[in-house]
């Protein structure tokens, strides 16, 4: 009897794999997708990346398995740490967003004792769309998802966590930067911090995204330079509105940067005198602002003799 | 609001797509730019089916309401359709057990002792305790079988009443005990536009004598197509139509009650059978690989067994109640609510896909007869207007056709295959030479009415039922077919899609226009 021909395991799993959906959003063939409903509003579950044993596991990923990785990729230098002694979480740790780079750089460059209880807001469309990156976000980064234009309830996991005393990265500009300059800080997050009433730590994050740009998956070689920069820790002021902390906080951050490419000393009378440089980059065709953004951070010390 | 159906250009995107091969499955690649025809999706169903059923009783169309019907002293039968419907059977309770109930409680109520239940089974064969238990329920069956609740047998001449002619000539005989009846009761489930209307008692009640002016080669041939019953569409529906006259003329009162089904046609686990397959979750995915491999590895007897212990978990989406033409007419509306999904043009090749049921194998065999008539016979005609495929076009079915019979419900297509088609496939010449023979054989008639034998005429109408696309088509190609069954056919046998489009080419050119439909769930093209 002639029966089609039998598909081996292997042929069927090329099959199946045609269709399945690895990546960050399921391929709809063009002519389908007037009639594909948009996919279903669920919330990965991340309670369990706050239990005990995830916590160790989350601790043993940074420390054993993503510092020596990104420290072996590039070359990170760390400031400002001492502005975190004495300060009480929970706390929102903000920053420039220019590099997947970002989060890892944050929470293995923190203390132990604040990485323990610190998790990262991470946009709900990217990091939470299927389960094996979902599980990965929540695991190693502590991550929650958070609906970027979702309003009030988009952070309603936030608030829950921060009343439990989590302290929480957040990068205000919502997304990774395309040319490396710092776009517009969106308002949510210092109207959560002055509905929480919590202190807000300024980070700058220098050499990221010539390190590691939108679009590239690991660094560039050759161990470029990356600096992270804790600032001071900013309180909202009482009668303070949200628009004006986010002013203070890209002030802070502005700042971190002057102090980078200067000194503290030169950054803090330019800050008093208002001359602090903008981060909106230069005006101009994007490619001006690229190539300034990509512009090759400056190696601390003197260069290696070697080289 | 149900998603309606849709054509599917295939491009770089679409995932290869699933095609039933028998009781077997796999995913196919097409060539860009095939059409992929898919279904609505499946309506939702009613909650209060039981409630929906009183409702239609209550309030049924151009016809008194039910309870008014019945009265004292009076003689009720109540027909149902038979182990052909739903596909695959469906999960109980059976939609027909919960209509039957509730007209059994209506008549209790009304102090009706007279009652009768029929099985209107036409020239299918009997079924048996089990599969009416499951059909009518266990407290009906309890009350009424085997006595009350009884097989139609259309070679019963004694109890056969002969009503004369249509006006076409075409002899109308029914069931003697419904054709006496004050009211005849005809509990219906219309799963395709075919089913329904006045084919239900004018043929699912009918002799031999009654059903051979529509089951014939000239009328099939002029059933264009025979899931479009509109009056000058369907020589077939033309005919039960004319019969139905003639028993409202000679005052058999006829009380029908149709239902519909969505179309959840696979339980769980192979959920994903009902799904676009871009829309399959990791677990559709793997659940389809688990299930494929499984199957694949299974002994066939064993596979066999499976599939034919799957149940439907169709839910139901319409009942109506009264006249016959009035509650067909709702009926169908809502039948292409949920199948018809309208497509541009005809194609040069038709894509077919033959699953492992059609409704003359239900707990039995598809012998290769019976994947003419599925094919040829019902997938080719499920649209409305003219065929997805241009005349002269190819189809392309897979199905393996495996050369088996069952030897208790199919005994005459045994010897039909052997003999009949053997010597030649034309549907006129085996209507001319063999027809007769067949259809008055006492053997096969006494297997028809004493075992569970389909009637030995049965075959040839299987036959004839694809005559329109025979007479349509240049090719039909049969993917995995066995070579000696597709032979005996007239079919051609490729072993892989690539080889089937390669060989069809020689009919319909080398970048012939492809449509894929994408049964099941069931899908009825509307081609403009």
């Amino acid at each position: 009897m002639a029966r089609s021909r039998k598909r081996t395991l292997a042929g069927e799993l090329r099959d199946v794999a045609k269709g399945w959906r690895w990546g960050r959003r399921p391929v709809i063939p063009r002519a389908a997708e007037a009639h594909t409903p948009p996919p279903r509003r669920w919330t990965f579950p991340t309670d369990w990346a706050r239990t005990p044993a995830a916590r160790a596991a989350r601790e043993v990923i940074l420390s054993g398995v993503m510092k020596p990785i990104v420290w072996n990729e590039t070359s990170p230098e760390v400031f400002g740490l001492d502005n975190l002694e004495g300060l009480r979480g929970p706390v929102m740790f903000i920053s420039n967003h220019s590099s997947h780079l970002d989060a890892t750089l944050i929470m293995t460059t923190l203390p132990q004792s604040w990485r323990d209880r610190t998790a990262v807001a991470a946009a709900k469309d990217y990091f939470f769309d299927v389960w094996w990156r979902s599980t990965f976000t929540a695991l190693v980064y502590g991550g929650v998802p958070i609906e970027r234009g979702g309003g009030e309830r988009a952070t309603d996991k936030v608030r829950e966590l921060i009343r439990d005393g989590w302290s929480l990265v957040v990068f205000p500009e919502g997304t990774r930067s395309t040319d490396g300059w710092i776009q517009r800080f969106r308002h949510g997050t210092a109207r959560l911090a002055i509905e929480m009433g919590m202190p807000v730590v300024p980070i700058a994050i220098v050499g990221a995204y010539a390190a590691m740009p939108k679009g590239r998956s690991w660094p560039r070689p050759g161990r470029p330079p990356v600096r992270v920069r804790y600032g001071r820790p900013l309180f909202p002021e009482e009668g303070e509105t949200h628009q004006q902390l986010s002013l203070r906080m890209q002030q802070s951050v502005a700042e971190l940067f002057d102090e980078d490419r200067t000194s503290w000393w030169d950054a803090l009378g330019r800050a008093h005198r208002g001359q602090t440089p903008k981060l909106s980059g230069p005006a101009g065709p994007r490619w001006t602002r690229v190539w300034e953004g990509s512009r090759p951070v400056r190696r601390s010390g003197k260069p290696p003799t070697w080289r | 609001m149900t998603r309606p159906g849709f054509v599917l250009e295939v491009d770089e995107r679409t995932p290869p797509l699933l095609v039933h091969e028998g009781e077997g499955f796999r995913l196919q690649r097409f060539p860009l730019g095939t059409r992929v025809i898919y279904p609505p999706d499946a309506l939702p169903r009613i909650r209060d089916v039981r409630g929906a059923i009183r409702h239609a009783l209550a309030n049924p169309h151009d016809s008194e309401p039910l309870s008014e019907l019945l009265k004292p002293g009076m003689k009720l039968t109540v027909a149902f359709d038979d182990i052909s419907l739903p596909l695959p059977p469906m999960r109980s309770p059976d939609v027909r057990q919960l209509v039957l109930e509730e007209v059994i409680e209506l008549a209790a109520r009304k102090g009706v002792e007279d009652v009768k239940l029929l099985v209107a089974n036409s020239l299918h064969r009997r079924m048996n305790a089990d599969e009416i238990k499951h059909a009518v329920g266990e407290r009906v069956f309890r009350s009424f079988y085997p006595n009350d609740l009884t097989n139609h047998d259309a070679e019963d001449g004694d109890n056969l009443t002969h009503f004369g002619t249509t006006d076409q000539g075409e002899d109308v005989e029914i069931n003697k005990r419904a054709a006496e009846s004050d009211l005849i009761v005809y509990v219906n489930i219309n799963l395709v536009a075919m089913d329904g209307g006045h084919k239900s008692v004018p043929v699912g009640l009918a002799s031999y004598r009654s059903v051979k002016p529509h089951h014939n080669v000239h009328t099939m041939l002029h059933s264009k197509s025979y899931m479009d019953p509109r009056p000058g569409h369907s020589a077939i529906h033309d005919s039960c139509a004319r019969m139905g006259k003639v028993l409202k003329d000679a005052g058999v009162r006829i009380f029908t009650i149709e239902t519909t089904l969505n179309n959840e046609t696979f339980p769980e686990p192979f959920g994903f059978m009902n799904k676009r397959e871009w829309e399959w979750s990791v677990k559709d995915q793997a659940v389809y690989l688990a299930a494929k491999k499984a199957n694949d590895a299974a002994p066939p007897d064993l596979r066999h067994q499976v599939w034919m212990r799957l149940q439907s978990p169709s839910g139901v989406t319409g009942v109506n109640a009264g006249d016959t033409d009035a509650v067909h007419e709702r009926t169908l509306a809502r039948l292409h609510q949920q199948q018809l999904t309208e497509v541009d043009g005809q194609s040069d090749i038709l894509v077919l896909g033959l699953p492992y049921i059609g409704p003359y194998n239900v707990n039995s065999i598809m012998n290769p007869i019976l994947v003419h008539c599925l094919g040829l016979g019902y997938l080719f005609n499920m649209y409305r207007n003219k065929p997805v495929v241009r005349p002269g076009g190819a189809m392309i079915m897979f199905h393996p056709a495996p050369w088996e019979f069952h030897q208790v419900h199919h005994p005459s297509y045994v010897d039909f295959f052997e003999e009949v088609l053997s010597e030649t496939t034309d549907p006129s010449t085996i209507e001319s030479k063999y027809e007769q023979h067949y259809a008055t054989d006492p053997w096969y008639i006494h297997l028809y009415r004493k075992s569970y034998a389909y009637h030995g005429v049965h075959p040839f109408y299987m036959w004839y039922w694809g005559a329109h696309a025979l007479d349509y088509l240049g090719d039909v190609i049969l993917v995995g077919g066995d070579p000696k069954t597709c032979a005996r056919m007239g079919y051609r046998s490729a072993s892989t899609f690539r080889d089937a489009l390669e060989m069809a080419g020689e009919t319909v050119g080398r970048s012939p226009s492809i449509s894929y439909l994408h049964v099941p769930p069931l899908t009825m093209a509307d081609v403009r």
